[in-house]
């Protein structure tokens, strides 16, 4: 069987579809589990969504929480539009 | 009407029913319209994700408006001749001069012979998951493509019978598509490339009759905004429930 490994932008949508389905907020480890990443790899991946502004890391009761802000939004919506559009016109 | 310019040479064609001159053209713009929005969307997306098959699906529909675009040219050059008495027209007339309106119509035609066939060759082996590493495989249909507008220059009708045999292929492949993920989008693909399908056999022959001509171009009308429906349907799609 052919396991297909995901690209750099599918990661980036289920970092962020997780997320989402959680409410717009989510715990760091609850988003490891979720993501299926070394715990290395989703650290790089959460740092370089800070600095393209599509989440943020907030401290609330001494709790850390990852919440997604409108850039990510933006980046689910045009990413599930990409992946529908491929998939009717065959590509 | 067919004008011949040289024996075995670049012919002009003319199928429209005079009543009909410049909707067929209108036509054509729409084409080119729904095939711009699909090259926009597409180069967006290869911008976006780096993955050539998005490249190569607005290379396809590329070729198709720079079709279109000829045949528009060839058309009207026919339909409008006064156009060259025009400061604009005349201008061009001028970087032409030598060219009559049936030799401007000749070449514009082989222009758009060329362009749809390799438009719709481009679509076929992207849909087809054809391996873009095979050379060999992309070198051997870019020749039948020049031997296609090559021998359609000579009889219009080949060019037909190979744009109906291509669109047969992608319209079984768009059906495959659909049968695999039965989403609405890929029905109304499917269907719009059936119609486009329908359209080229009318085509075929258009010389038996000019009504023919006026129920293919409408065909092909329908196909286009069958096309169109499922591109509007992504973008209709609004972001879901934000949460927070």
């Amino acid at each position: 069987m052919e396991v297909k490994r995901r690209g750099r932008l599918e990661i980036i949508a289920d970092i962020l579809r997780s997320i989402h389905d959680k409410g717009g907020r989510i715990k760091p480890t609850h988003l490891l589990y979720k993501s299926n990443l070394s715990h290395a790899k989703l650290k790089e991946y959460l740092e370089m969504l800070v600095e393209k502004g599509m989440i943020e890391e907030q401290v609330v009761k001494g709790k850390k929480a990852i919440i997604m802000k409108e850039e990510g939004h933006k980046f689910l919506l045009e990413f599930d539009r990409i992946k529908e559009f491929s998939e009717s016109f065959g590509l | 009407m067919v004008f011949e310019n040289i024996p075995y040479g670049p012919r002009s064609y003319v199928f429209s029913p005079e009543w009909f001159y410049g909707f067929d053209s209108i036509i054509e713009l729409i084409a080119i319209i729904v095939s711009i929005l699909l090259i926009y969307y597409s180069y967006k997306c290869f911008k976006l994700t780096k993955e050539n098959k998005y490249l190569y699906f607005s290379t396809a529909f590329l070729s198709i408006t720079l079709g279109f675009t000829a045949k528009i040219i060839g058309t009207l050059a026919i339909y409008k001749p006064t156009i060259t008495r025009t400061s604009i027209g005349s201008t061009i007339h001028e970087a032409f001069t030598g060219l009559t309106p049936y030799s401007i119509n000749a070449i514009a035609l082989i222009i758009h012979f060329f362009f749809m066939l390799l438009g719709f060759m481009t679509l076929f082996l992207i849909i087809s998951k054809l391996s873009w590493k095979n050379k060999r495989v992309i070198v051997l249909l870019a020749y039948f493509v020049l031997i296609a507008t090559w021998i359609s220059v000579i009889h219009y009708q080949l060019f037909y019978a190979t744009t109906f045999v291509l669109l047969l292929l992608i319209t079984y492949s768009y059906y495959q598509n659909y049968r695999e993920i039965k989403n609405e989008k890929a029905r109304f693909v499917t269907i719009a490339f059936g119609i486009l399908l329908v359209s080229q056999a009318f085509f075929v022959f258009v010389i038996y009759s000019r009504i023919i001509y006026v129920l293919a171009e409408l065909i092909q009308l329908l196909g286009f905004v069958y096309l169109l429906i499922p591109f509007i349907l992504i973008f209709k799609k609004k972001p879901k429930n934000r949460g927070l």
